[in-house]
This record gives C-alpha cells, structure tokens and sequence, in this order.
C-alpha cells in the first residue's frame, strides 16, 4: 500500500479535499512518537493522511512541528501539495520547500471557483513547466476536477517523478554545486536529498546538524567561509538569504502563470465584523445568538418532549415487566438504572447537534479568525491571546476539540494557560445539570444561565490575570495570523464534524454513561453483604459518606452529590444520571435548597474537566506535574468559587 | 538614521520592507509569512482597541501586533 500526504498552507482547503476525497473512510488516529491527531483514510486503496497546515517547513507550534516531523521522517510516496489557487505567490514559497525533499510532488490548484470571481487565471502548463510537477485544477468543496486528480495520483505513483529543484541566485548556487560534490554530503541520513542537505549545511539548521558526523577540518573551514561570504554579499544572515531566494522564485512563477484580470474586491461583512464600535457587540450577538438558538429555541422544545418520552417508556416497561413478573433486579437496572440515567443526557442530544452545527459553521466560515484579530488586545492584558479565543468558544461545545484547537497558539506558555482555563468555559455536557438545577430551583429566572457562562469568563479572567502577575520574565510573543478570505462553508465539512461530535456524545451515552448508569444502579441498591437494601445503607451511600464531608463547608455534603460528583468525572453527564437514579429528579427539593444548588452548579462548572478532557490536557501540557498543577488549580478554584458564591447567597436571600 | 517602521503607517498607507530587525525565531516567522526586502505592504485597518493591525502583502491578509509591525522597517 502506498502512502499520500496532503500538505498545504492553513485554509488552504486541504481538509475539504480529505473529506472529499476520502468519503466516510476517514478517521483520527494517532501517530507514534508524538501524540498528536492526524487525519487518515483511503483512497483508491492508498492511505492518505491529512496534516495540519504550514506556511514553511521551519515549525514554530507543535502543529507544524507534526506536519514537519512526519514530511521528513516517514517519506510518503507521493505528496500533494493544496494550493490556494487565489494565493499562488505565498503558496509556491511552501512548494518550493517541498520540492527539495526527494518524494514525487503533485500540485493541487484548490479553489478554481474563486479565480474567475477574483479575476485570475493561471496557465497550469506552464506552472507545471516551471515546477516540474503535474498540476490538476480542482474545487475541494464544488467536487470539480477531483476525477482528473485521482488519475493524476495515479499516474504520478506509478512515474514516481521527482520535481524541478527551485534554482537560486548564481551566487549562491555556486556554494551549493561545490558542497554538494563533496564526499561528507554522502553521510546524510538516508531518503534526503544533497541538495536539501546542502541548503540546511549553509543554514547551519540545528536539527539537521545534530543529526550529522562531525565533518572534517577542510570542509568545516569551507562551508564557514561560505556562510561568512554569502552574508557579505547579501548583507543578511544565510537563513534569512534562503528565504529571499525561495520567495523570489515563488515570485517568478507567480508572475510567469498568473494572468490577473481584474483587481481583487474587498470584504464587505469585514467592515461591521471588526469595526471599532461594531466588532464586540457583533461578537456578543452571534454568541448570544448561537446560545439562544441550541439551548433556548431547540432546546426548550427537545428536552421536554424527550423527558415526557422516556417518562412514558419507563412507566410502561415496569407496567410490562411486572405483569411478566421480570426479577425485580432485571427491571430495576433497566428502569431505574438505564433508562434514568441515560434518558437524561439522550435529552440533550438535539440541543447538542444544533450547538455544534452552529460551532462548526463560525470555525469553517473565517469569522473565528476575525474573533481572534478583535479580542487579541484583551486577551493579551489576561496573559493570553487573541488565538486563545478559539478554544474558549469551541468551549462551549465541548472542552476536547477546543483543547486541542489550541495547538495552533505558537507561544509555550500562553498555550499552557489556554488549555488550563478552557474547562472552565462551560461544556456542553455540563448543561444537563445546570438545567436540571435551574428549573427546579429557580424557574423563570431566565438571567442565571448567562451567569453561569459569565462565572466562567470570570475564571478565565482571574487565572489569566493572576498568571500574567506571577510571570517574572514579562515575554513578549508573536501575534501573526492570516485572515482567510470569508467562505461559505462547505456542508460535507460542517455536516461530518458536527457528525463526529454528536455521535462521539451519544457513543458516550450508550457506552461509559450506560455503564455507569448500571454500576450506580447496583452499588445503590445492595449493601457490602450484598443484600438489597435502602439506598441510605447501601455500597454507594457508604462510599460516598467518605469524601461527603469534604463538601459540608459547600453545602451539599450528603453522599449522593459526592457520588455524582465522582461518576462526573467519567463523564459530566453522569451527574445529571447518577443524581436521578440516586435522588430522583423530583425530590432534589428535599436535598438541596437554592443557596446548596448554586454552589454545587458553581463547583461542577469550574472543578476538574470529565476524564477525555484531561487527557487531551494531558496530551497538550505533555507533562504529568503540569497536569497535575491543572487540575488542582481547576478543582481548588471551583471550591473556593462555590463557597463564596454560597456565602453570598446566604447574605443576599 | 533609522526608518519608518510598518507600525507608524496609519490605515490605507503603504509601503515596502527595507528590513526586519528582530530575534531570529521572530525574524525567519515574519519572512516565512512573505515580508522578505522590497515587498509591498498596506495597512488595512487596526482592530477595534487599535492594536492588532491587519495588512495585506502579496495578496493576501495578515493580522499582527504592532510590536512586530515595528520590527518591519520600510523604505
């Protein structure tokens, strides 16, 4: 089997064409060495993988590290280099790179439906004379020319020619011939190209370096006065050289293919979305809007059509059961045991869809981008930045993709702090529980659900501010992100990504809650002798009476909020499950009071993530003491938060 | 003497890059993005609390804070 890699810049369309070019094959896998997601699927009986999108091949978050990594290290058989059609200069700067790495390349001219609507035509011939690769004209997300690019994959597989190698300035290329003659070149690992080896050489690139002998005396004194000459000439240092060169290639092709008819228009929607006074307000509606679209309009209707759906099944399988005289242990799992606690969180299921549409379709359209330029200044006085509003929104859906959306944030530290405080942006698992609360304890007072996000923003707030106060070092860091043009997003990309999470929230339901929903069922019902007995003397209650008092101070220490805490951790919705098979959804009045409620809300919302999102924390913090630090920081945060909130509505009521 | 650097531009001025002065990491990323010597650059507009600044160069649209516009000299 043959191997293809996609490669291109960010929004490049690259991922349209995997999931066009894949279908449903495709799935998210990892890869050893680094634990980090790549795509992968087939086609025509080859595996393709899908990296994540680089400007260059020098890395500078862990994304493009991966994309690097995996280029250099595992030699795909042929790779197909995505091109944004509308964007060829910039693009070729990243083709000229790729060239130099000894696979067969093939040039994919993405986006052929907006070059007549930008006024550009390209002359693929030529392009494909200039680069030495073939070059196939496609639309990933109209499905156009995606026949001829399979042909061409095959064929290019079967010629396995290898691409022109971009030529610099005479005075460098000089340098290169006579490195290149030289018999040190040979020892380069093997699969690279001398070429390549000999840019790095000049480079003086530290990764390439460690990987090669120490070369002789000769040929060290030759390759340091080359460097030394070459920024004579240039007035420049030698990497900063070899871009310039590569850009002006990139430039020269651009130039010879490109035929620009008309000059390019300007966004429209972009001068309300980041005007001065219009941008935030915007922000605050469309969020608003999202919010009040799932949970208010969907799921004000959904939740209590299934709620009244799953109370009328339980009523008439125990009315069957009974009259079939079914063990009252076979009837009691199923009822009060599985249909309790996974009924509740399946209530949820078509909010959760909405939510997650709407998400997808904010992330695919290039409005995300515009969130991340408008907030930078604000997130930058918290200690983070702009890009760090991605996961906090994607958040609100669900902390495991929002966690690892912040792979693209290149600084350490920010990155660090962005995967501490996402959590505490309430998931959308964690709704169940609010509602359950809330329209109990606080029907018609519509205004504390806002809060509770608004809590959330506030923990963000102070872990940031706190965080910027203890850095000694003050660093400053990079800010550059591209601003891709607006798009109507392609339905296949929203509709699997919206696919995956809610099938990946129902899988959860049908798999750890289902179990869980069992287990709790069990452990409440029989004692450690393992006679059916009242919940009060049961293993659970027992369990749960050990760490219950850990929560006196909060209110809710009584054994049942502790064991729904804990199966919380399995996953969220858990809580809302354990407490209905455990309490009963109609009598929370007899455990908790208002006060008691909010704290313990207040608590899920802010403690320790479900066990997925802790170890995409993990993944990402690739440390165990910084996880460790984390999810004490989360868990000590929401203690403290749900005392004072508890105390403060003790003093208010 | 030194230059006018790409972070004095005010919104609709142009210019082209002369230098970048700045550490190499941050150096070799504002290059690999396309400001290498002598390309065109407009400031496109400045985010609602002034700073970051989009501009656009070779086409395209970039987003980035004035204290790395300032390591762009132009000429």
């Amino acid at each position: 089997m043959q191997t293809i890699a996609l490669i291109g810049n960010p929004n490049c369309g690259k991922t349209t064409l995997f999931n066009t070019l894949t279908g449903t094959t495709a799935y998210v896998g990892n890869w050893p060495g680094v634990t980090v997601e790549k795509k992968e699927g087939m086609v025509n009986g080859h595996r393709i993988l899908d990296l994540p999108g680089i400007y260059s091949l020098s890395p500078y978050s862990p994304e493009e590290k991966l994309s690097r990594r995996y280029i250099l290290d595992e030699q795909p058989d042929l790779i197909i280099d995505v091109i944004d059609a509308t964007n060829l200069e910039r693009s070729l700067y990243l083709t000229t790179q790729l060239a130099e790495l000894g696979r067969p390349l093939l040039l994919a001219l993405n986006m052929e439906d907006l070059l007549e609507k930008e006024g550009i035509r390209i002359d693929r011939k030529r392009l494909s004379q200039m680069t030495g690769c073939p070059v196939v004209q496609i639309s990933a997300s109209k499905g156009t020319g995606i026949k001829a690019l399979l042909e061409e994959i095959e064929r290019s597989l079967d010629q396995k020619r290898l691409p022109m190698q971009p030529l610099f300035s005479n005075f460098i290329e000089r340098y290169i011939t006579t490195i290149i003659k030289d018999d040190y070149l040979h020892q380069i690992p093997k699969g690279r190209q001398m070429r390549w080896a000999a840019i790095k050489l000049l480079e003086a690139d530290e990764l390439f370096l460690a990987s090669m002998p120490q070369p002789p005396q000769a040929f060290q004194t030759y390759i340091e006065q080359a460097r030394k000459e070459l920024v004579e000439h240039y007035d420049d240092d030698v990497q900063a050289i070899i871009i310039d060169q590569r850009y002006k290639v990139a430039e020269r092709i651009a130039k010879d293919c490109q035929i620009r008819t008309k000059k390019a228009k300007q966004f429209n929607f972009d001068n309300l979305a980041t005007s001065k006074f219009g941008a935030i307000p915007l922000f605050i509606a469309i969020m608003a809007a999202v919010f009040y679209l799932s949970i208010g309009l969907v799921g004000g209707y959904t939740t209590s059509w299934l709620e009244s759906f799953f109370a009328f099944a339980s009523l008439h399988i125990q009315v069957l059961s009974d009259a079939l005289q079914v063990h009252p242990l076979l009837s009691g799992i199923l009822v009060d045991g599985i249909i309790a606690g996974v009924g509740a969180v399946l209530t949820f299921v078509p909010q959760l869809f909405v939510l997650f549409l709407l998400l997808s379709i904010l992330e695919d359209c290039g409005y995300m981008a515009r969130i991340a330029f408008i907030m930078d200044r604000l997130m930058r006085s918290m200690g983070l930045s702009g890009k760090s509003i991605i996961p906090l929104v994607i958040g609100t859906g669900c902390s495991v993709p929002a966690i690892m959306s912040s792979r693209t944030i290149e600084h350490q530290k920010q990155r660090e702090l962005t995967v501490i405080v996402t959590p505490f942006i309430p998931c959308g698992a964690k709704m169940p529980v609010f509602a359950l609360m809330l329209t109990y304890f606080f029907p018609g007072k519509w205004f504390i659900a806002p809060l509770i996000y608004l809590l959330g923003i506030l923990a963000v707030v102070i872990t940031g501010l706190l965080a910027r106060a203890l850095d000694k070092h003050k660093e400053t860091n990079a800010f550059i992100l591209e601003l891709p043009r607006y798009q109507i997003p392609a339905a296949k990309n929203i509709w699997l990504q919206t696919k995956d999470r809610t099938l990946g929230f129902i899988q959860k339901a049908g798999t750890i809650i289902l179990l869980s929903s069992i287990i709790i069922y069990l452990l409440s019902s029989y004692s450690f002798t393992l006679q059916a007995v009242d919940a009060e003397l049961s293993m659970l209650a027992t369990m749960g009476r050990l760490i219950a008092p850990l929560f006196a101070p909060l209110g809710f220490g009584f054994w049942q909020a502790s064991v729904a805490l804990l199966t919380g951790i399995a996953a969220k919705e858990s809580i809302v499950s354990t407490l209905s098979v455990t309490i009963g959804t109609s009598s929370l009045g007899s455990f908790f009071t208002p006060d008691t409620a909010l704290s313990y809300m207040t608590f899920i919302l802010l403690s320790s993530p479900c066990i997925a999102a802790i170890s995409a924390m993990f993944k990402e913090l690739g440390s165990k003491r910084k996880l460790l630090f984390a999810v004490l920081w989360q868990t000590g945060f929401a203690y403290v938060a749900a005392l004072l909130i508890r105390s403060a509505t003790l003093l208010l009521l | 003497m030194m230059h006018m650097t790409m972070d004095e531009l005010t919104v609709g001025q142009k210019g082209a890059v002369k230098a970048i002065n700045a550490p190499k990491q941050l150096k070799r990323r504002l290059m690999d993005m396309g400001f290498t010597k002598g390309v065109g650059v407009e400031v496109v507009k400045l985010a609602p609390m002034g700073d970051p600044m989009e501009v656009s160069l070779r086409g395209y649209h970039l987003c980035l804070r004035k204290a790395e516009a300032r390591a762009i000299e132009l000429r």
